[in-house]
């Protein structure tokens, strides 16, 4: 036996080892939502994204349309402003709305095309899709990192189980690179499992498949991994869970793809696709009240008109954009699914075929 | 689709006996009834009595039957608001301005209707003391600043409600949960339940729940009894018997089984009793989805309409129409120091109307339709009523109003569905409204609520 025929076969085996080294047990891992932000480019005086500075909020403008109350009555100023906020209108609303001005912005190119209303992501990349961003950017309750929105929603998750969704991925070679891996997206149905601080999730929890009442959340898609990044084909549309305050509500995306840096312990990165624009708006007021919007300078009634505006997909018979294009930041911890009755199982119905990401079409 | 009475059909289903009018009402056995929840005799005046509801369990009541009510203070956004103890602060004048307890908005605002604003006493008759009255017990005499005497539970000025219109009406208020910022309601008040130690009972949606003082719900499977008892080994690890210590002894409907030597567990009307430790957290139902397993009651809160039907959401099941959608209950109390309801159709309909179609009946009618009875429909409670509203106005409508419409109501104010619900199971108008729907905007009817720190 040559000295070829030797070292060939080893390195071979050594080569196999490391790469399964990398496969997690059962070819599967699960990670749960810990955290989800709207996808805010900051700088540090924001003078770059905000340059006419931050929008005022309910507060503000109540007393710039009221000055002296005892002149007006409850039916012609705060019902007048709760009407406004909930029976919601694209007409100018007479404030100065300020929207985001700088070229960067976190996000996706989620059209494939780059045109002047895209952002540019800090790495260089063009036609990043995020107008939900340009409408809020400049809202300090939306910004970090103690913006209401960033605050309660973040809570929430870690205090509620409504909104704890997971991923699951199936089907692995490699936790680094691999060109084809399956991904389940749902509800989990237990608590996290935290440290003795009860803050810090840790690795390692279970969760049961939410079955008994999310079963409608399942989705099903596939990616790929590229040095350790997981980036999936879009979902045609997915309804996600929101809660905050109390309220169970939803957001609904469409063509919602995961960007996962992984690990054995996290993931972490951004999802992106077009949000539903009344779905959204609505998730926010009946999550917050005027009292909570008031307190992030959030004005729903000027947003909502900004949402409007900044539309920019899935238009209407009218030809009116009714989804608008956005991201979040998320940051996943990983557990053990337990799915007693194989809920995640089914077909792949949901999948953007028509979007494959080049990359995957191999 | 699942109709309301299937949902229970496995549950212990208590009927109420309904009373036809103040006169007829008479007074409960503390101990022996069993269509009703079973109390706690403990002393009272003689010119109060204890009568029986179909919501609130046994409540105290005046000789002609009338629900005795506490406005407990209670804790806004800017303030208080409601009775510290000992100090009554319902009176004769009208507050026609704005208390400025939620925020944003600020005090001095003239509230709506300010012609024909009510008093606080004109809702809310002080329950007076006679003159030769005397403390017992817990009840106590109180001075009000008009210097007329006033009974008081645990220091607590009591009052009867106008709505309420026949002995065992609680349509005043509830002891149902509300938070921080809900207004500051009233609350029925009665005598302590007959319950072992440890154990309480819970005003829901659906019955009368009862708990642990822990907040964990109480479990019992199918016709199980002492001998032979069928929960056993495995069972143990899903559910874990309600212990008895050595000296209980049985009370009422409660008694005591010895599960073997030195082990032994309440059971309540022969039933033995368990908690399930698996449940997510506080008033759950979750135990009732194991196979045989049901929560306790003391008394379920009467069925809705036959049409209405069970749906499942994301979070939990609530109640629907016929037709799958979604029903929404209004909710609303204004910002003055009386924290006056406007949620029903005598009170003022200027914020309901701003809610629901921003000022325009037509539009509210277009978004948040009332839900149709029909002719033949049969009322077969005080909770869930069928009730004549002018459209236009929201009022109640007389039998000769062209345009009044025959709708459902619970506890006399009218139900509603959303426009924006498409399908059975869909809840987007839930938490429409200020403060998430809590003082002025509609909130879902739910029956079973795994995700919101348990069922109100």
């Amino acid at each position: 036996m040559t000295l070829h025929r030797l070292i060939l076969p080893t390195l071979a085996l050594l080569l196999c080892a490391s790469s399964f080294a990398q496969s997690p047990q059962g070819r599967e891992i699960a990670y749960v939502m810990t955290d989800l932000f709207w996808s805010v480019y900051q700088t540090e005086d924001a003078r770059e994204e905000c340059p006419r500075g931050f929008n005022d909020g309910p507060r503000e403008q109540f007393e710039t349309l009221f000055a002296d109350v005892t002149k007006h009555t409850v039916e012609s100023s705060q019902l007048e402003r709760e009407v406004a906020t909930w029976h919601p209108t694209a007409t100018p609303d007479g404030f100065e709305f300020k929207s985001v001005e700088g070229p960067y912005s976190w996000g996706m190119n989620l059209d494939g095309k780059s045109d002047d209303e895209d952002f540019q992501h800090p790495d260089g990349t063009v036609g990043i899709d995020n107008q939900v961003y340009r409408a809020v950017g400049c809202i300090i309750g939306f910004r970090g990192p103690d913006g209401v929105e960033y605050i309660f929603q973040n809570k929430a998750i870690i205090d509620e189980r409504y909104n704890r969704m997971m991923i699951r991925l199936t089907d692995i070679d490699d936790l680094l690179n691999d060109d084809f891996v399956g991904v389940d997206f749902f509800r989990g149905r237990d608590r996290l499992l935290t440290d003795a601080t009860g803050e810090a999730v840790v690795p390692g929890g279970t969760q049961r498949v939410d079955d008994r009442w999310g079963e409608r959340l399942i989705r099903h898609t596939t990616g790929r991994i590229a040095n350790g990044v997981l980036t999936t084909v879009p979902i045609s549309e997915a309804v996600v869970p929101w809660m905050n305050l109390n309220v169970p509500s939803i957001h609904i995306f469409r063509d919602l793809r995961f960007e996962l840096s992984l690990s054995a312990t996290r993931a972490s990165g951004q999802i992106a696709g077009y949000a539903d624009v009344d779905t959204w708006y609505h998730q926010l007021i009946r999550n917050d009240s005027t009292h909570h919007l008031s307190n992030g300078q959030i004005s729903a009634i000027s947003l909502y008109r900004a949402l409007r505006r900044f539309a920019d997909a899935y238009p209407d018979e009218a030809g009116t954009n009714r989804a608008i294009s956005t991201a979040l930041k998320i940051e996943m911890t990983q557990v053990h699914v337990i799915d007693e009755h194989q809920s995640l199982s089914g077909s792949m119905s949901n999948v953007r075929r028509d979007l494959l990401p080049p990359e995957s079409t191999n | 689709m699942v109709t309301y009475r299937q949902l229970l059909a496995a549950s212990v289903g208590l009927i109420l006996t309904q009373a036809s009018n103040l006169a007829d009402v008479a007074e409960l056995d503390p101990v022996t009834s069993i269509t009703s929840e079973q109390y706690r005799e403990i002393p009272k005046p003689s010119n109060v009595r204890v009568v029986a509801t179909e919501l609130e369990g046994p409540v105290f009541a005046t000789e002609d039957g009338r629900t005795l009510y506490k406005w407990p203070q209670h804790k806004l956004r800017n303030g208080y608001s409601g009775e510290p103890p000992g100090k009554p602060a319902c009176y004769g004048e009208p507050r026609l301005t704005t208390a400025g307890l939620m925020s944003p908005y600020p005090a001095g605002v003239p509230l709506p209707d300010r012609d024909q604003r009510p008093a606080c006493t004109d809702l809310w008759k002080p329950f007076y003391a006679e003159a030769d009255a005397q403390p017992v017990g817990k009840w106590t005499v109180l001075r009000r600043k008009d210097n007329r005497d006033q009974w008081a539970f645990d220091e607590q000025a009591l009052y009867t409600s106008i709505r309420d219109q026949q002995a065992g009406d609680t349509f005043g208020g509830t002891r149902r949960k509300h938070d921080g910022d809900s207004p500051a309601i009233r609350v029925p008040i009665g005598p302590p339940p007959l319950v072992p130690p440890g154990v309480t009972v819970k005003t829901t949606s659906i019955g009368r729940l009862l708990t642990t003082t822990k907040n964990e719900s109480l479990y019992a499977y199918r016709s199980e009894s002492a001998e032979p008892l069928a929960c056993v080994k495995e069972c143990l690890v899903e559910f874990s018997p309600l212990k008895a210590p050595a000296v209980a002894k049985a009370m009422g409907e409660w008694s005591v089984v010895e599960r073997e030597a030195g082990v032994r567990q309440w059971a309540f009307r022969g039933r033995p009793v368990y908690t399930h430790p698996d449940d997510t957290h506080s008033w759950s139902l979750e135990g009732s989805d194991e196979e045989g397993w049901e929560n306790l009651f003391t008394q379920r809160a009467p069925s809705p309409p036959d049409a209405f039907t069970v749906q499942e959401t994301l979070a939990g099941l609530v109640l629907a129409d016929s037709a799958g959608k979604s029903i929404y209950v209004y909710r609303c109390g204004d910002d003055s120091l009386d924290q006056l309801a406007c949620d029903h159709p005598n009170d003022t309909q200027v914020y309901r109307l701003a809610m629901c179609g921003g000022g325009d009946a037509e539009r509210c009618q277009q978004f948040w339709p009332f839900v149709s009875a029909a002719e033949n429909a049969i009322e077969t409670s005080r909770a869930w009523s069928v009730v004549l509203i002018d459209p236009k106005s929201g009022r109640y409508a007389q039998q000769d109003h062209a345009d009044a419409v025959r709708v459902w109501a619970y506890r006399q104010r009218p139900v509603y569905t959303y426009a924006g619900d498409l399908l059975p199971g869909d809840l987007n108008g839930a938490g429409t409204g200020e403060w998430r729907g809590k003082r002025n905007g509609l909130l879902a009817f739910w029956l079973r609520d795994d995700f919101m720190k348990g069922i109100e």
